[in-house]
């Protein structure tokens, strides 16, 4: 059985060896792509979060069936044209990585929700992103750079364009 | 002139790749041809182990080699060596080891691991540390009077570890004195799993005669100890290396899965991968244990401390491992932080059937400081003393003796005390919904555990240096930004020209792991050292070049120059290629210890550490909303002033304060790690076991206290491990304040804070440990 997706904007076909493979394992292992980490594999720790179509997504609850002509973004994707995402750049500048185990999930959550609190015009706040990263479990950070960053880089990117004030 | 690197809050040089998914923990490691390890583990707590019949795991496809206990024949341990790597004869713990399996496929090793033939006769398992403890009780280990002794004067005895004792003054006569009260306590702890992301994992390789182990350590020099132990091979046999560490938080100072690793690559003679699953993290993790504390003091009506005395039980688990070192932090921490007239106290580390339990950030030192800080709030009730003002009188300050004897330099606690004053005052005020509002102020000691470290610095051609340790990056960022800050200091370099090497033990001379606050001390210290030698022979070398003397030098931004005469300048690359051409390149070597402080004569045994080398201080105060219908607490506000002697990256130690205080939240609120009736851990992953998440935390507020003594580097201490110190503490007396019953147990969970409310939730009776804590 082979599947087909787009993976980072390349098409891929894999064999996995079941239908129900994680995509996780999947990326992890077939395709050499270990920025998508696997913490917990019970979906309780977001470590392994990718976007599908454009959605974040658990990998490791996603079976790789699923995603056969679909689209998959990971960590590795989130610099296509070889630039820092304003959010990579607000979290280096904020010195918010510890161990980094989390990170790549993190973002994969964040840039998404980022991205839709901007195109519904919400302003995003420290609670909003509180929330928005229930799923995502840091052992190390105590979450408050992350948030921060967060906040940074909704400013910067609400500060390019005109519109209201995004940090509150 | 730049500045000095020291106090500046340089950023992480691994952040780049964190943040693109690029980095390679162990767990994103592997290598063509590897095998994949899967352990047969104990189903049951207690049991003889009759047979144990590998052959049918053997006989299926993709198998290579399966090993069990006549395959590693060494015991280990910290203070005694009682533990095999795979059971011997007896099964001491659910999930303990029984053997390994290595096979083509994970999948392979896996369906192998299930089919070996296991017999077991089981034996009644103690569960609790009462019940091994209770007269008669079935010794967990009968062979115990055998075992190697690796320290000495630990009491031994049935079914304790290890026991140390502190003894100092007259303590029978100051509880006999008619001017005092008597305030006696008892608290019971539970167990917390370090969680980190990224699990125990090694990857093996037998070449050459010689064991290469790639692994997720936070002492490399441990797991070199140990696989040589184990398999009975020369520890020059071992080879450690170590890529980026996935967190650590103190399990993996400790050897665990690696000789399995190692014994099955040279048995297959191919390279293998061990990776535990996150449910066998959480069922075989080790973790903090759990704890059961006896207190009592005698206190005057103006708060002098004239005795305390306490026994405390740390469940050690199946084997002693790092708790019978605890033993020893239990008497700096219940018997630190103030003044005492007399001093008696029992530390013992319990032997029970559960899985051994082992080192997590600031260790006993969490549950004793929350005893010690509710139990010094139930003296201030005693007296009608006021929370703070006590404090402020009460705590140890300079020329004071500690409970062994030692005599503590500065005052610190009270003017970290005094700066919490000014914190507090721009706390929000209390909640007008209903709930019920407290504060509570918690101080704590805690040690820098400085021990030996190795560093050599070598000054490069491109007027770059390398900086050679054994140390490990485990998140804090001690190896990617205070060693190279220190390094440049002294070589009047750009932090950022500092190279770094991942710890190689065939590279790096010995160090005693990155734990226990440590590595910018000791680590710290060693590559101060290495880089002074350099400096010296560089500067040498540049007066040959300038024609003038080496005092009159001055070395930064790359280059020297003669004081006085700005025109006179040579680069450091002039400087290296001139050595070249002289002497050779330039190298430096750097090593550390602690003086390793001694104990009055008489005050301690079976200590391990009998007085701290480096004391640190923590204030931590919080205010807390309890609802009174639920039970749930909301921590409002949380301030910490912290003794780092010098912030060699002040933002960087704020980041640790943040990240070990909402972790010290977890373990005063929610986390636990509970036994079913067989022994077996409940929490088998993270849907049952309830880590802080982004919504559980808060912003806190931050003084870093400088100035205090210290032996460190530019008067450095430790900031990493003591942020989690006193949270439960500082929650815990915040509840009770709020609530107005008396919080004895941790977690508090929402049901247990309902349950004191009610008052169906009584302190713990520990009739198993008895009043008068040193009898």
């Amino acid at each position: 059985m082979g599947v087909a997706f787009v993976l980072d904007g390349r098409s891929v076909t894999v064999e996995p060896p079941t239908p129900l493979t994680s995509l996780a394992q999947v990326l992890r292992e077939t395709l050499l792509l270990t920025g998508t980490k696997l913490a917990c594999g019970e979906g309780f720790c977001g470590s392994c979060t990718v976007h599908l179509d454009g959605e974040p997504v658990l990998a490791c609850l996603t079976p790789i069936a699923l995603v056969d002509g679909r689209a998959v973004a990971t960590v590795e994707g989130l610099e296509p044209d070889g630039h820092w995402s304003a959010l990579q750049q607000a979290m280096a500048e904020r010195d918010a990585v510890q161990c980094g185990m989390c990170f790549p999930g993190m973002l994969m959550t964040l840039t998404a929700f980022l991205r839709d609190e901007a195109e519904a015009g919400r302003a995003v706040t420290a609670d909003s992103v509180r929330a928005a990263l229930t799923g995502n479990v840091c052992r190390c950070t105590g979450y408050q750079a992350i948030v921060e960053a967060t906040l940074d880089a909704a400013f910067d990117a609400a500060a390019s364009i005109p519109g209201p004030e995004a940090r509150t | 002139m730049t500045a000095s690197p020291i106090g500046d809050s340089v950023r992480r040089r691994d952040a780049p790749d964190k943040l693109r998914g690029r980095t390679r923990f162990a767990i994103d490691r592997g290598e063509p041809g590897m095998l994949h390890v899967a352990l047969r583990r104990a189903e049951v707590a207690a049991a003889r182990l009759l047979r144990v019949d590998t052959a049918p795991a053997l006989a299926l496809e993709g198998v290579h080699a399966v090993v069990t206990e006549a395959d590693a024949p060494g015991l280990y341990g910290v203070g005694v060596a009682d533990h095999p790597l795979f059971a011997r004869g007896v099964i001491r713990h659910h999930g303990e080891a029984i053997a390994a399996v290595a096979a083509e496929t994970a999948e392979q090793a896996r369906a192998a691991a299930a089919a070996i033939v296991v017999e077991l006769e089981p034996l009644p398992a103690h569960l609790t540390m009462a019940e091994a403890l209770a007269p008669g009780a079935r010794e967990i280990h009968p062979d115990w009077r055998s075992y190697e002794e690796l320290v000495a004067g630990g009491a031994r005895a049935g079914n304790v570890a290890w026991e140390a004792t502190a003894e100092r003054g007259d303590v029978d006569a100051a509880f006999a004195r008619s001017d005092v009260v008597i305030v006696e306590g008892t608290y019971a702890t539970g167990r917390q799993n370090q969680a980190s992301l990224e699990p125990r994992v090694a990857l093996a390789r037998y070449e050459d005669g010689r064991f290469t182990v790639e692994t997720s350590t936070q002492y490399p020099w441990a797991v070199k100890a140990a696989i040589a132990r184990q398999l009975g091979v020369s520890p020059a046999a071992v080879r450690i290396t170590v890529p980026p560490v996935g967190g650590g938080f103190g399990q993996k100072f400790e050897s665990s899965i690696e000789p399995v690793a190692a014994v099955l690559a040279r048995q297959t003679g191919r390279p293998v991968r061990l990776a535990l699953s996150r449910e066998e993290e959480m069922r075989t993790a080790l973790c903090r244990e759990n704890a059961e504390i006896r207190i009592r003091s005698a206190v005057t009506a103006d708060g002098e401390i004239a005795a305390r005395e306490a026994t405390v039980l740390l469940d050690c688990g199946a084997y002693g491992g790092e708790q019978t070192f605890l033993t020893s932090l239990v008497t700096h921490t219940l018997m630190g932080s103030y003044r005492l007239g007399a001093v008696r106290l029992r530390s013992r580390a319990v032997y029970t059937n559960t899985a051994p339990t082992g080192a997590f950030r600031a260790c006993c030192g969490t549950y004793c400081t929350f005893a010690l800080e509710r139990h010094t709030d139930d003296i201030c009730a005693a007296i009608g003393a006021d929370r703070h003002a006590f404090r402020a009188g009460a705590v140890i300050g300079n020329g004071d003796v500690g409970p062994t004897g030692q005599v503590f330099e500065g005052d610190v606690l009270a003017p970290m005390l005094a700066r919490m004053n000014e914190l507090r005052e721009r706390r929000p005020g209390p909640p007008a919904d209903g709930r019920l509002y407290g504060t509570g102020v918690a101080v704590g000691t805690w040690f820098i555990f400085a021990g030996p470290s190795a560093a050599t610095v070598r000054l490069n051609p491109d007027g770059g240096a390398t900086l050679i340790t054994a140390g490990v990056e485990i998140g804090s960022g001690s190896l990617v930004q205070a060693l190279p800050q220190i390094v440049a200091e002294r070589l009047g370099i750009a932090p950022g020209d500092v190279t770094v090497a991942a710890a190689d033990t065939d590279a790096a001379g010995f160090d005693m792991g990155v734990g226990g606050g440590r590595t910018t001390v000791s680590l710290g210290a060693a590559s101060r050292g290495a880089a002074d030698e350099v400096r010296r022979k560089l500067l040498e070398h540049a007066a040959d070049l300038l024609e003038a003397a080496p005092e009159d030098l001055l070395l930064a931004d790359g280059e020297v120059r003669v004081a006085g005469a700005p025109a006179s300048r040579r680069t450091i690359d002039e400087v290296v290629a001139h050595a070249h051409a002289v002497s050779g390149p330039l190298a430096g070597d750097g090593s550390f210890t602690g003086p390793g402080l001694r104990a009055a004569p008489g005050c301690a045994a079976g200590h391990m550490i009998e007085a701290l080398d480096l004391p640190v201080f923590a204030v931590h105060e919080c205010d807390v909303a309890v609802d009174p219908d639920t039970g749930h607490v909301e921590v409002l506000d949380y301030r910490v002033v912290q003794d780092v002697g010098r912030a060699i990256n002040p933002r960087a130690i704020a980041e640790q304060i943040q990240g070990g205080v909402v972790q010290g939240l977890g373990y005063a609120l929610h986390e636990e790690i509970t036994f079913d009736e067989h022994g077996q851990v409940r929490q088998g992953g993270w849907e049952s076991y309830r880590l802080p998440l982004a919504s559980d935390a808060l912003p806190v507020r931050i003084a870093l206290h400088e100035g205090a003594p210290s032996v460190g580097p530019h008067g450095a201490k430790g900031a990493g491990e003591v942020p989690i110190l006193n949270v439960a503490a500082a929650v815990g007396c915040a509840i009770t304040d709020a609530i107005d019953r008396p919080m004895t147990r941790l977690p508090m969970t929402p049901v247990r804070v309902l349950a004191t409310i009610l008052g169906h939730e009584q302190p713990p009776a520990l009739p198993h440990i008895s009043t008068g804590g040193g009898r």
